[in-house]
C-alpha cells in the first residue's frame, strides 16, 4: 500500500517500446504507477511484466483513481504511449487526456513515448460489458468504447522519438 | 416510479432487510439482518452503500430496540451506545457518527428526562426517516428541474435511484435526456446499478470506461454531470466515490457545468478533515477469484476522493436535520 508521503511516483499510461522501463531502470525508477487501461486491461498486464522483469515495482490503480494521487501529490511525472505525434499533440490510448488535464492542472510534466503497437480506434460494445470475460452490465444498453484519443501538444512537455 | 435503490433497507417485523447491491443486475436479493454485526459487515463488505449505509443505521437502532424486551432503559441506552460505537467504526470516510449521534442524543435525552426511551427513539427514527424520504423525494424533482430537453448528462457511480427517478419523471414530460455512465470500477456501481436502473426507467443509457470521461467531453457528446456525495463540509468541499475529482477538473477544462447532490453539514470543515478509506488492494486486483496482473504486483485502492467546492456549478442539497 501507498503512503501519502510517498511523493516520488511515474505514472505511465498505455503500453509504450520496451527501451522506457529500460530507460527507467537505467533511472533507478523502483516503481510505477500504472492505470489498469480498460477495456482489455493490457496496460495492466504488459506494464506490470515489462517493469517485474527489470526489477521494478509495478503499482496498478484503476482508471479512476489518478486524480486522487495527483491530488496527494503522490506523482511526479505522467508518461503517454503515443501511436502518432508531433508538436500539435499526440495521439494516444484513451484515458490520455484525463492525466495531460490533471498533470496540467497539478503543475506535474506530460512526457509522450512512442507506443509499442497500433490499436483500433473504437471497439465494440461488448467490450464494455464485460470484465475478463464476464457479464458486468445489464442487457439492452449502450455501450461506448473509444479505445484512442487526441491529447493536444499544449499539455505535453516533450516528445520522445 | 420507485427504484429499490432509493429505499435500499426497511424492517418487517423483527428483520432489517438490506438490499445486496452487489448482485444487481443479475439478481434483486436481500440479506436479512438481526443484529448489529451483522449490520456493520454488510457495510463492510459494500453490501449496501452510499444512502443504503444511512438506512441501514437506523434500522439497526430499530432492531435493537425491538430485541430489548427485557432489559432496563439503562441496559437498553448501554446497548444503543455500543451499536453507535460499533457503526462508526465501520468505514471512515461516511459520517456514521453524524448520524449515530443524532439517534444517541435522542436516546439520552428521554433516559434522562425519564421518558419513554423505547418509543421515543422509535418515534424519532421513524419521523427522521420519513422527512427524509419526503425531502430526497423532493430533491428528485429539482433534479428533474436540472435535466433540459436534449441534454446529455455524464455520471459516475451510483445517486441511489434519484437519478433513475428524476429521468424517470423527464420522460412522463416527454424531455428527452441521455445518459452516460462511467462503470466506476472496481465494484462497477456504474455498469451495474446506474445502467440497471435508468434502463428499467426506459431511459437512453450508454456505458463508457472510467478512462473515456475526458474524451466524452471534449467530443461534445455530454453537456452536464451530476454526481452524488458522500460526505459534504462546511466550506462546500465534498468527497464521492472514487474518479470524481478527476471528472471534476475535466469538467471544468470544457466548460462542462458540474452538479453535485448534497446533504449539507457543518461538522468537517473543508474536504483537508475527509479520512479516505483506503481499501485492501485485493478488491482491485482480484476479480471473480482470479488474479488479473501477476502476484507480485501491487495495487493502491482508495475508495473516495475529494472534490473542492471550486469545481462545483451548483450543489442540490437536502437538509438533513
Amino acid at each position: 500500500m501507498l503512503s501519502k508521503d510517498q511523493r516520488s511516483y511515474i505514472l505511465l499510461h498505455g503500453v509504450p517500446e520496451p527501451a522506457l522501463f529500460d530507460k527507467f531502470k537505467a533511472c533507478k525508477v523502483k516503481a510505477c504507477v500504472i492505470p489498469e487501461g480498460r477495456p482489455d486491461l493490457k496496460a495492466a498486464q504488459v506494464n506490470s511484466r515489462a517493469m517485474l522483469k527489470r526489477g521494478m515495482a509495478p503499482v496498478l490503480i484503476a482508471d479512476n483513481m489518478a486524480g486522487f494521487m495527483l491530488y496527494r501529490s503522490m506523482i511526479k511525472e505522467i508518461w503517454l504511449a503515443y501511436q502518432v505525434g508531433d508538436d500539435h499533440g499526440a495521439l494516444c490510448d484513451i484515458g490520455a487526456l484525463i492525466y495531460a488535464i490533471l498533470g496540467k492542472k497539478h503543475g506535474v510534466p506530460v512526457y509522450g513515448y512512442p507506443a509499442a503497437e497500433k490499436r483500433r480506434f473504437i471497439g465494440k460494445p461488448q467490450e464494455i460489458f464485460c470484465f475478463c470475460q464476464k457479464r458486468i452490465a445489464p442487457r439492452d444498453i449502450h455501450g461506448y468504447v473509444p479505445l484512442l484519443e487526441w491529447v493536444p501538444g499544449t499539455y505535453i512537455k516533450r516528445m520522445y522519438e | 416510479m420507485d427504484t429499490p435503490l432509493f429505499w435500499p433497507a426497511h424492517i418487517k417485523g423483527r428483520v432489517l432487510y438490506v438490499l445486496d447491491e452487489t448482485l444487481i443486475p443479475q439478481k434483486v436479493v436481500y440479506i436479512k439482518i438481526r443484529t448489529s454485526a451483522q449490520a456493520v459487515r454488510v457495510i463492510k463488505t459494500m453490501k449496501t452503500r452510499a444512502f443504503g449505509q444511512f438506512l441501514v443505521v437506523l434500522n439497526t437502532f430499530l432492531l435493537e430496540i425491538q430485541f430489548a424486551t427485557k432489559v432496563t432503559d439503562t441496559q437498553l441506552l448501554r446497548r444503543l451506545q455500543a451499536a453507535a460505537k460499533a457503526l462508526n467504526a465501520s468505514r471512515p470516510t461516511f459520517p456514521f457518527s453524524e448520524v449515530t449521534g443524532i439517534v444517541i442524543r435522542w436516546a439520552e435525552e428521554a433516559h434522562c428526562s425519564g421518558g419513554d426511551l423505547r418509543s421515543t427513539v422509535q418515534r424519532n427514527i421513524l419521523g427522521y426517516m420519513e422527512g427524509i424520504r419526503r425531502q430526497r423525494l423532493d430533491r428528485v424533482a429539482r433534479l428533474a428541474g436540472l435535466m433540459r430537453d436534449g441534454d446529455s448528462i455524464l455520471t459516475h457511480c451510483n445517486l441511489s435511484g434519484e437519478l433513475a427517478m428524476a429521468a424517470a419523471l423527464c420522460r412522463r414530460e416527454k424531455r428527452k435526456v441521455q445518459f452516460f455512465v462511467t462503470e466506476t470500477r472496481p465494484y462497477f456501481q456504474g455498469a451495474k446499478l446506474t445502467c440497471w436502473e435508468l434502463k428499467r426507467v426506459g431511459a437512453d443509457v450508454t456505458l463508457i470506461a472510467d478512462n473515456a470521461v475526458a474524451s466524452v467531453m471534449s467530443d461534445a457528446l455530454v453537456n452536464k454531470v451530476i454526481v452524488g456525495s458522500d460526505r459534504n463540509c462546511a466550506n462546500g468541499d465534498f468527497a464521492n466515490k472514487i474518479g470524481t475529482y478527476q471528472m471534476a477538473v475535466c469538467a471544468q477544462e470544457f466548460h462542462i457545468p458540474f452538479y453535485v447532490l448534497t446533504q449539507p453539514s457543518q461538522k468537517v470543515k473543508t474536504g483537508n478533515d475527509i479520512p479516505i478509506e483506503i481499501r485492501d488492494d485485493k478488491e482491485l486486483l482480484v476479480f471473480a477469484g482470479k488474479r488479473i496482473v501477476p502476484r507480485a504486483v501491487k495495487g493502491f485502492y482508495p475508495g473516495f476522493d475529494v472534490v473542492p467546492h471550486q469545481y462545483i456549478t451548483k450543489a442540490v442539497p437536502i437538509h438533513v436535520k
